[in-house]
């Protein structure tokens, strides 16, 4: 049993129609209330296929994912409401403005029109869109299309926040403004899981990490303590150590 | 119910974004309805007016030619539009100038022709009935032939008919001058009004009953057929708005966002044909008007809409319905924009081809009149000329809402399930 808001994976497989073996392999995992749990791994370790499956996008082939919220276990429906997800791509819609989309996926997210309307001011001010709220986000930059991507993720105050690489392809500013929004939303009691393959971000931004490769976690636990124990002196070096130097696909 | 309208909003949003399939549905429609009903106007006069307009030349010498016409024009089926000149090339030239479809031309020697057949009849009648006549030989003229021009965009059929119908006061014309002539010979040419007359007169009749429901008879205008033809086509071309617009829903993420939300597919799927199931109806609105009002300025027949409102209402639902679930169809197999766009477009224009829209089915040959069944557009298109046309009730619009239906059901159940497999809907 997990307090507060977590999710407790055990022997999750799964296997792609089309894939020879399995993308994943009896994985285990427990991420804890407030906790900022990073996913990482090199290229095809099954990060994002992980991902996918604790969000409901599709079913893992075997094993058990249970959601908590203030402790209890939530129901299918109960875990939509509870998660928020920030996708690796641009998934809103180009010809509308950040307005417009929040407007939607607010709705989507069952938020009542008050206080969706409060919600969305907050995050158009918070993450520097406010100027540009009514034009359409396809004549955006990187940045600003990942601002809006992330605003829309965590528009219903998600207990749970999935993101895949929230800072790929972003400068300094936007992920600057970025990360500190996370650590702002965390310190609030949002649960997060990301994935990236920035290691001093992820460094910086996380309390415990598993390192997944080849389907399988290879490394769980607090941050500072895989380092001791690995003998590593950063996240970087860790990683290296524990994935190897060769080229990834 | 915030979640449908914050949904239908998103759409409507999106569709006022699309510059093109704005134009493509609303504007194209009106253009083809126009330049299309200008186009077929005079081809649909010839099909549907009781006057045939017809391009005379006459040459003829005589008195036979000038009563020939006058005879066609009597006869109420013809428009006759006499043209000067002075050989069946410069009525061919006329003909071809005016934008006419029919012409007919009277050489000079047609009078004279016609009495020396006749002549040549009353001789050997006499002859054969051992009476005395005018044993005077009389120049023999070959007998005449006139000269029948004609567009090569009508069928076939309906040349035979114009020209049966000429050959008809034709025989006419040359039995009542036999009939003088014998009498003539006879020297009892006075008396020969009574024999013409009585085989005028007694010729077998042939009742023409129409088989419609209402006895009313059902041949479309041009603005009858090309106004619903063309706005039916338009609600189908919506395949390239609606179903590029769910391609690229499914390739940006958008579908993938949905899903790890509390929400339903159903509510995105409806809001898409809630929005464009009213841009179909606007589509109605905005051609039927154009055809009502606009038409009318530029001598085209004006649209009379039906008065089975509820019918007509119907009819324009299913249509509706019918080019969404084909356009969800479409956007949930294709898996670019281009493949939507393009297979969708190309397979409305063969659609609308074998159904009708372009060339109305009744004037195809038998075998594509029966392919044309396999198009939605055609039962459509059926729809408004049962209201048109036939002034149709429930009963004969069975048929065509119950083919709509079928083909409404087997889309939507396709896309559910393409949406099934794709582990969009669950």
């Amino acid at each position: 049993m997990i307090k507060g808001s977590g999710i407790e994976i055990r022997a999750v497989s799964h296997r792609y129609k089309s894939a020879p073996e399995n993308t994943l392999s009896e994985i285990n995992l427990n991420i804890y209330d407030s906790d900022v749990f990073g996913l990482l791994g090199p290229n095809g370790a099954g990060k994002t296929t992980l991902i996918s499956i604790l969000c409901g996008i599709f079913p893992a082939s075997s094993g058990v994912i249970r959601f908590f919220d203030k402790g209890t276990e939530v129901s299918d429906q109960g875990r939509r409401s509870l998660i928020g997800f920030v996708p690796q791509e641009y998934a809103f819609y180009q010809e509308l403005s950040p307005r417009q989309n929040l407007d939607y996926f607010g709705a989507m997210y069952n938020l009542s029109k008050d206080r969706l309307v409060t919600r969305r001011e907050e995050l158009l001010d918070v993450l520097g869109l406010s100027k540009v709220a009514d034009k359409p986000v396809g004549t955006f930059s990187g940045g600003m299309k990942r601002r809006v991507n992330l605003a829309i993720g965590i528009i219903h105050q998600p207990g749970i926040l999935f993101l895949d690489e929230p800072t790929v392809g972003v400068d300094v500013q936007s992920k600057n403004a970025i990360i500190r929004y996370l650590q702002h939303l965390n310190q609030q009691g949002t649960t997060i899981v990301y994935t990236s393959h920035h290691m001093s971000e992820a460094e910086e931004f996380c309390n415990r990490i598993a390192l997944i490769d080849h389907g399988t976690v290879i490394a769980e636990g607090e941050l500072e303590e895989l380092k001791l124990s690995h003998a590593a002196n950063d996240l970087q070096s860790l990683f290296i150590k524990l994935t190897g130097e060769a080229y990834r696909d | 119910m915030f979640k449908i309208v914050a949904s239908i909003k998103k759409e409507v949003l999106l569709l006022i974004n699309d510059r093109v399939g704005l134009a493509l549905m609303f504007l194209m429609p009106l253009l083809l309805v126009f330049i299309i009903t200008i186009i077929q106007d005079s081809v649909y006069k010839v099909v549907n007016e009781n006057r045939i307009p017809l391009l005379v030349m006459n040459q003829d010498d005589g008195r036979l030619g000038g009563k020939l016409i006058a005879v066609l024009n009597n006869s109420g089926l013809f428009e006759i539009d006499s043209v000067a000149g002075d050989s069946d090339q410069n009525l061919k030239s006329e003909l071809l100038a005016k934008g006419k479809m029919i012409a007919l031309y009277v050489p000079k020697s047609f009078s004279a022709g016609l009495e020396s057949n006749a002549g040549s009849v009353s001789q050997i009648l006499m002859s054969d009935l051992g009476l005395e006549h005018d044993s005077t030989q009389r120049a023999r003229v070959e007998t005449p032939s006139l000269t029948f021009f004609h567009d090569p965009v009508l069928q076939d059929n309906y040349i035979i008919s114009v020209m049966g119908v000429i050959q008809s006061y034709l025989g006419i014309i040359s039995n009542a001058l036999m009939i003088d002539n014998m009498y003539k010979d006879l020297d009892m040419g006075s008396q020969s009004d009574r024999l013409a007359k009585e085989i005028m007169e007694n010729q077998v009749k042939i009742n023409k009953v129409v088989a419609t429901n209402d006895r009313s008879m059902a041949v479309p205008n041009s603005t009858q057929h090309n106004v619903p033809a063309w706005t039916i086509f338009a609600m189908f071309f919506m395949v390239v708005s609606l179903g590029s617009n769910i391609v690229k829903e499914r390739v940006n993420g958008s579908f993938l966002r949905l899903k790890t939300m509390p929400t339903s597919f159903m509510v995105v799927m409806f809001s898409k044909m809630t929005v464009y199931v009213v841009v179909a109806i606007l589509q109605v609105v905005v051609t039927f008007s154009m055809g009502i009002w606009v038409l009318p300025h530029f001598g085209l027949p004006t649209l009379t809409l039906p008065g089975n409102f509820l019918a007509f209402a119907s009819v324009v639902f299913m249509s509706s319905m019918a080019a969404v679930s084909y356009a969800l169809l479409i956007g949930s197999f294709a898996h670019t924009q281009e493949q939507a766009n393009g297979f969708g477009a190309v397979s409305i224009v063969i659609f609308g081809a074998i159904g009708g829209i372009l060339v109305p089915t009744f004037v195809m040959p038998a075998y594509m009149q029966s392919i044309s069944n396999i198009s939605p557009l055609h039962w459509c298109l059926e729809g408004f000329y049962i209201l048109f046309l036939k002034r149709g009730s429930w009963h004969e619009l069975q048929r065509v809402f119950l083919f709509l239906a079928i083909f409404i059901s087997i889309c939507q159940l396709c896309t559910y399930l393409k949406l099934k497999v794709e582990k969009i809907v669950s």
